[in-house]
């Protein structure tokens, strides 16, 4: 199966103050060290999935550059990576190439270089149309900008364009959100993706709003209430123009779904290379050595005999679905080369991983497929019926999926089928 | 030795007034202990004694001494526990001396604590010795202390000894105050043993050891023993005093201060207060002052993890191997599984005990609402204890309450007077006394339902004092009282761990400010949550915690699949840790909201 290439760019101009993301400002001294580590870690690729205990495949049908600000990077060390990919990689003819970019940040060489590069599909971090908004979080743009970016990317030939939303940015209100909205629809991009404000220790507006503070217009952050509102207004207004949603934050017309994106929630296999990126390979033939080496990986439902239903339990059997591994998160340590994290996913974590993932797109899961892979044990089709009689599910025939209020209480599904659980606790 | 060269003393102070500090410092003067061994307050020997600072078990430390007058005295210190939670142990550690320092901050003055074992003290006979401590302190103001000790306790202040404990300076006069103002011990060693045993504890090796003082006759190795109040015989296998190491001897005469093992199992067969004599030569009459110990408040403990139950009983158990003064039975809650019902002297005990189980058992535990034990009388006439909230009778089988009721005394400044009077009265206190003990000292004595003090008395106290104001109490009867349960409903059921007994004057106003606690403290869950506060099943009050809207990862980063499934995970945790009622996941601050309602 064709891989999933993920590069990941941590630089900005600015941090914005929701970002919890591994990206920061860094002196331009450093772009070039950091595209030569990660042109070396791709060399390294085939050698890496081995010690990972992964299946490696040359082939691939989708590169996603996220970041950060991929677009900060000089043409040529843009250039520098994809030369490298393609010298590692086979491309496939039809291969969706995204690049995230930060409006404003697109002039005719940077648009030159992408089209040098192959790049069929742009991302634009837009977060409001509404300037007040925009520039209240840190974000360098105007409405106006986010226009004339598309424009300029239409001109050089890319039409396949996402824009992102963030509801529950300061100052926001019902009014403004509907402008936002109505300016993604009008502007007839092909695809949206609507996030949700995350309010945690990692960004400083998180940090702010957990303190109680006013920092970062901390206390001009709608209430989660309003959020929720703002959220099905999304969806609403979006479905209605034809922009249909697929996924809990991603919406696309037809034929526009972005194929990278569905790898991570169908699990299919990609590999993700620089600071904070993360790989999920097909386990390898000889993964049970990997096991072996992780004795204590086991989870409370992992217990000898519950590797996933019909297979029979055996030591020297490989109970290794799938590898995950990550670098760090630290740009300091991923230069100095630090180890790889590596999580071998058990048979019963793949088929948590199969529902709490692949609940996530609109369209569902099988239950069908899901019990032949990897068996189903009866407790779980109890989990799923009472989901049902809660409204969270909806279920067709052996297909289940989240429901519009599952959507918004999609975490309280999703551990429903965590390990340990059984339809007890509801 | 020669009675006329013992004295037996207790040390009488307020928490941080330099007990502990006096104590070891006249453990160094003696040479008991050399300075190269002193660990800061030896005789605090319990973890949570040094940390709080107080002394929870009593002891009794033999130091040898030569007086100026070129004698050598045994001075035998008996610490008292400091805290008004064991009053009674107070009262028998006092029983078994002559003489008490009375020990006050030169900076603080008298607290209300000091004075009443002070009242204890003068009313046994003591002969007290006023020690006026820290005087090494800028803000030291020793008239003043003075004028406050004859105002409040009504002692001669004028010999009072000025010293720092600290520094050491007048120590050495405090020995010689020892000798020469205790009067030595009574009785004669010929007569029949009689001994007072004023504390006891288990030892995993040894048993139980008791401390006893002498009154009169000779405790001696191998002589058969009995316990006046429920009859037992021991034989004594071991004799020794504490100097304070142990130290074997062979007899304990009147007048002597020691401890014994006599191969006593169980600890609660060794009362405090007990009379010891000999079994083949008893005493015809005990010696006074003895009571069973009576629990006063009561909680429910359950752990938060239902598999740790038979874990909890352990503890218990073991606990209570060591502390017979708190008593459990097993109790089930639908709210909480199964648990136990205890007992304790006070709320600092409960506090101890809680903190003990969780500390050195390592239980994760969810302390009920503690509250009092009523006495009711049915309609037929009989009269029934109740102290669990979930055993109240129904309100037409229930001719009268009666609650216990405590006589409290409050010492502060003048100050802080009025909030006192407030809180008090908004306690339902009566007063009894209301004097200056100095120009701006005040004490108040007020008598207090005990349930209104169990609930968060202290707390307020210490706020509308700004902590100038120390409160002491002792049990002073039961008040007739219309009583009422107060009962939390969650989505429609009653959880029996959130109902407590309130006066029905209070009901309504506790039963809205619960609620809205409540409110606060449940997470918002998948569905709509109705609290409500009833009284015999009218709805008084109710809030409403309004359905989850969202919990959604809305956000993909890199295929970092890792981070959603540790978010799952963590969530899943936290409602493992909560307590399921019904279908509704209830904190475990919850259960204890229950008192601090009203603080805010």
């Amino acid at each position: 199966m064709p891989l999933g290439l993920y590069i990941s760019v941590p630089f900005c101009r600015t941090k914005c103050s929701y970002c919890n993301f591994a990206s920061g400002v860094f002196s331009q001294k450093v772009f070039a060290r950091y595209v030569d580590r990660v042109c070396e870690e791709m060399r390294q690729a085939p050698g890496t999935a081995a010690v990972m205990g992964g299946h490696f495949e040359p082939a691939i049908d989708s590169i996603y550059l996220g970041g950060g600000t991929p677009t900060i990077l000089p043409g040529e060390d843009l250039q520098r990576l994809f030369a490298a990919i393609r010298q590692q990689f086979s491309i496939a003819p039809d291969a969706e190439i995204s690049v995230e970019c930060a409006p404003g940040s697109l002039d005719e060489r940077m648009l030159g270089t992408l089209a040098r590069c192959g790049v069929n599909r742009v991302s634009l971090g837009v977060q409001s149309m509404v300037d007040g908004e925009a520039a209240a979080v840190g974000r360098q743009h105007k409405r106006a900008t986010v226009l004339e970016d598309i424009a300029h990317l239409r001109a050089a030939g890319i039409h396949n364009i996402n824009l992102d939303l963030i509801a529950g940015l300061p100052h926001q209100t019902p009014a403004s959100w509907t402008i936002s909205l109505d300016e993604v629809i009008a502007s007839g991009v092909p695809h949206a993706s609507v996030y949700m404000l995350e309010v945690d220790e990692d960004s400083r507006l998180g940090r702010e709003l957990m303190a109680g503070g006013i920092r970062y217009h901390a206390h001009f952050v709608p209430n989660e209430d309003a959020i929720a509102d703002f959220y099905v207004e999304a969806c609403r207004r979006l479905n209605v123009a034809g922009i249909a949603q697929y996924e809990i934050s991603n919406f696309a017309r037809p034929g526009a779904v972005s194929r990278h994106n569905l790898k991570y929630w169908t699990r299919q296999p990609y590999l993700g290379f620089g600071v904070d990126a993360h790989s999920m390979l097909e386990a390898s033939a000889d993964a049970y050595t990997l096991l072996r080496a992780h004795p204590m990986r086991s989870r409370p439902g992992d217990t000898p005999g519950d590797n996933g239903g019909n297979r029979p339990c055996d030591v020297s059997q490989a109970n290794v679905e799938a590898v995950r591994f990550s670098t760090s998160d630290s740009l300091e340590e991923f230069l100095a080369g630090a180890a790889l994290k590596k999580m071998p996913v058990s048979w019963a974590e793949a088929r948590e991983e199969a529902f709490f993932l692949g609940l996530r797109l609109n369209r569902g899961v099988d239950l069908r497929t899901i019990a032949l892979r990897f068996g189903l044990p009866a407790e779980l089709e109890d989990t799923v019926a009472h989901l049902c009689a809660d409204g969270l599910l909806e279920r067709a025939g052996s297909n289940i999926r989240l429901t519009d209020n599952g959507r918004l209480l999609s975490n309280e599904v999703f551990q429903r089928f965590l390990a340990c659980d059984t339809a007890a606790r509801m | 030795m020669d009675r006329a060269r013992i004295r037996n003393f207790a040390i009488i102070a307020h928490i941080d007034h330099g007990k502990s500090t006096l104590a070891d410092r006249l453990l160094e003067l003696t040479g008991s202990v050399s300075a190269r061994e002193m660990q800061a307050q030896v005789l605090d020997a319990m973890d949570l004694e040094r940390e709080r600072g107080i002394t929870i078990k009593a002891h009794a430390v033999r130091m040898m001494y030569q007086a100026h007058d070129g004698e050598t005295y045994q001075l035998n210190l008996i610490d008292t526990p400091g805290h008004v939670d064991f009053s009674y142990e107070v009262s028998r550690s006092l029983a078994a001396c002559e003489g008490a320092l009375l020990v006050v901050d030169a900076s603080q003055g008298v607290e209300a604590q000091t004075l009443a074992n002070s009242y204890l003290a003068i009313n046994h006979g003591l002969e007290i010795i006023p020690v006026i401590n820290k005087i090494d302190l800028p803000s030291a103001d020793v008239a003043r202390t003075k004028e406050m000790i004859e105002g409040a306790v009504g002692l001669d202040a004028s010999n009072a000894l000025l010293i720092s404990a600290k520094t050491g300076e007048g120590v050495p006069e405090v020995l010689e105050a020892i000798v020469h103002r205790v009067p030595p011990p009574k009785g004669s060693p010929d007569t029949p043993l009689q001994a007072l045993l004023f504390d006891s504890w288990f030892d995993a090796y040894r048993g139980v050891v008791v401390l006893a003082r002498v009154f009169h006759g000779t405790l001696r190795k191998g002589q058969k023993i009995r316990l006046w109040s429920n009859g037992r015989v021991f034989e004594v296998e071991t004799l020794g005093v504490l100097t304070p190491k142990p130290v074997e001897i062979e007899m304990l005469e009147a007048g002597e201060v020691g401890f014994l093992i006599a191969n006593i199992k169980n600890v609660a067969d060794t009362k405090i207060g007990d009379t010891i004599t000999d079994d083949s030569r008893p005493v015809i009459e005990p010696l006074p002052g003895f009571e069973e110990i009576k629990p006063m408040v009561f909680a429910g403990l359950y752990t938060v993890d239902a598999h740790e139950h038979t874990a909890l009983r352990e503890a218990l158990d073991k606990l209570r191997l060591n502390d017979s003064s708190f008593f459990f039975e097993p109790e089930s809650s639908v709210a909480l599984g199964f648990g136990f019902r205890c007992g304790f002297l006070g709320l600092l005990h409960m506090e101890i005990i809680q903190e003990r189980l969780e500390r050195e058992f390592n239980l994760d535990l969810i302390t009920t609402a503690p509250g009092v034990r009523y006495k009711i009388t049915r309609t037929d006439g009989e009269v029934v204890e109740v102290d669990n909230p979930s055993r109240w009778l129904p309100q037409s089988e229930i001719r009268k309450i009666e609650e216990p009721v405590i006589l409290a005394t409050i010492l502060t400044n003048e100050e802080y007077v009025g909030g006192i009077l407030k809180l008090v009265e908004e306690k339902r206190g009566r007063q009894k006394g209301f004097e200056y003990v100095t120009s701006n000292r005040v004490m108040l004595s007020y008598e207090l339902p005990l349930n209104e003090i169990v609930l968060d008395f202290y707390d307020r106290l210490k706020s509308v004092s700004r902590g100038y104001a120390s409160l002491d109490y002792h049990l002073a009867g039961y008040w007739e009282s219309p009583m009422a349960r107060l009962d939390i409903l969650v989505s429609g059921d009653p959880v029996d761990a959130l109902s407590t007994i309130v006066h029905q004057e209070h009901a309504y106003e506790r039963g809205r400010a619960l609620a809205a606690k409540m409110k606060q403290l449940i997470p918002r869950q998948m569905f709509e949550v109705a609290i409500q506060a009833a009284i015999g099943g009218k709805i008084i009050a109710r809030e409403t915690v309004p359905a989850m809207r969202k919990n959604v990862l809305a956000k993909c980063y890199g295929g970092d699949i890792t981070r959603k499934r540790k978010l799952l995970e963590k969530q899943k945790e936290g409602k493992k840790r909560m307590k399921r009622i019904g279908r509704v996941d209830i904190p475990q601050e919850a259960f204890l909201a229950v008192l601090r309602v009203g603080e805010e």
